[in-house]
């Protein structure tokens, strides 16, 4: 087998999760300030299904990521920089993605604020993670 | 009942979550225990009774330009691993260490008996020490 396939395939599925999630955060906040326009509804459903697919995108990337480094988790340097905006990004997107699945459009526009600010730290967290992952490759 | 759903996604957006992140870093435990039976990287006896080499500033500055030389080719310039292993954290004797240098492995690393002496590979081996974390 091609010695190189998991890396192949971490850099194929990587960057479906990171723009979905940065795109889902964009959404929403834009469908939380114009609320009460038409597109306000438009713009929470398309947050509603990128944050969705985008958790779901996670899981193939993060398998391909632990396939590349024999199971590393933390490593060293840049891999450990990586790994330290990683782990978390991965729970918080897994989290909010299953939290939307299940409150549909019902959240009060309360939670939906909270909601919105643990989405845009879990875009914060994926760009570092994202940061430090071309670092490596720039390394390479 | 708007109540009992919030706090119904809330839960299964912990438990969704705590249950992915725990099946994650399990998977990788388990990758990096069976790349450790098939790199040398598991205790083994003589790890654990054999004596180290006692290592110095001096020695693993030396080691280091040794393995920048000759094994960061194949282990990377930090020594975490490229087409070779990660050599962070080993746990094997010194005695396997030389043997490694000397001898090599058929078909994945070379023999380095000509080039390094006994002197060399206790430089080389005090290098390796130093990039343990414990």
């Amino acid at each position: 087998m091609d010695s190189t396939i998991w890396a192949k395939a971490h850099g194929a599925t990587t960057h479906f999760p990171l723009a979905l999630a940065l795109c889902s955060a964009a959404f929403d906040a834009a469908g939380f300030a114009l609320a009460r326009q038409p597109i306000g509804g438009d713009l929470r459903a398309a947050g509603y299904w990128t944050m969705i697919i985008g958790a779901m995108g996670t899981v193939p990337a993060v398998l391909s990521g632990l396939l590349m480094t024999k199971g590393t988790v933390l490593g060293h340097d840049a891999l450990r920089m990586h790994h330290v905006y990683v782990w978390p990004a991965f729970a918080l997107v897994v989290a909010l993605g299953t939290w939307r699945l299940f409150q549909g459009r019902n959240a009060t526009r309360q939670a939906f604020a909270g909601y919105l600010i643990l989405a845009g730290i879990a875009a914060g967290l994926m760009s570092a993670a994202a940061y430090w992952g071309g670092e490596m490759m720039i390394a390479r | 009942m708007k109540l009992s759903r919030g706090i119904l996604s809330i839960t299964a957006a912990a438990v969704v979550s705590g249950s992915a992140l725990g099946s994650a870093l399990a998977f990788g435990h388990w990758l990096q225990e069976a790349a450790a039976r098939s790199s040398h990287q598991r205790p083994t006896v003589d790890y654990w009774l054999e004596p180290v080499t006692p290592t110095s500033p001096g020695l693993i500055a030396q080691g280091r330009r040794l393995f920048l030389d000759s094994c960061a080719h194949c282990h990377g310039a930090d020594a975490s691993g490229d087409e070779g292993p990660d050599l962070h954290d080993l746990r094997v004797s010194d005695r396997y260490i030389a043997h490694m240098i000397v001898f090599g492995e058929p078909h994945q690393m070379p023999s380095f008996a000509k080039k390094y002496g006994a002197a060399d590979i206790t430089a080389l081996t005090s290098y390796l020490r130093s990039l343990e974390s414990s």
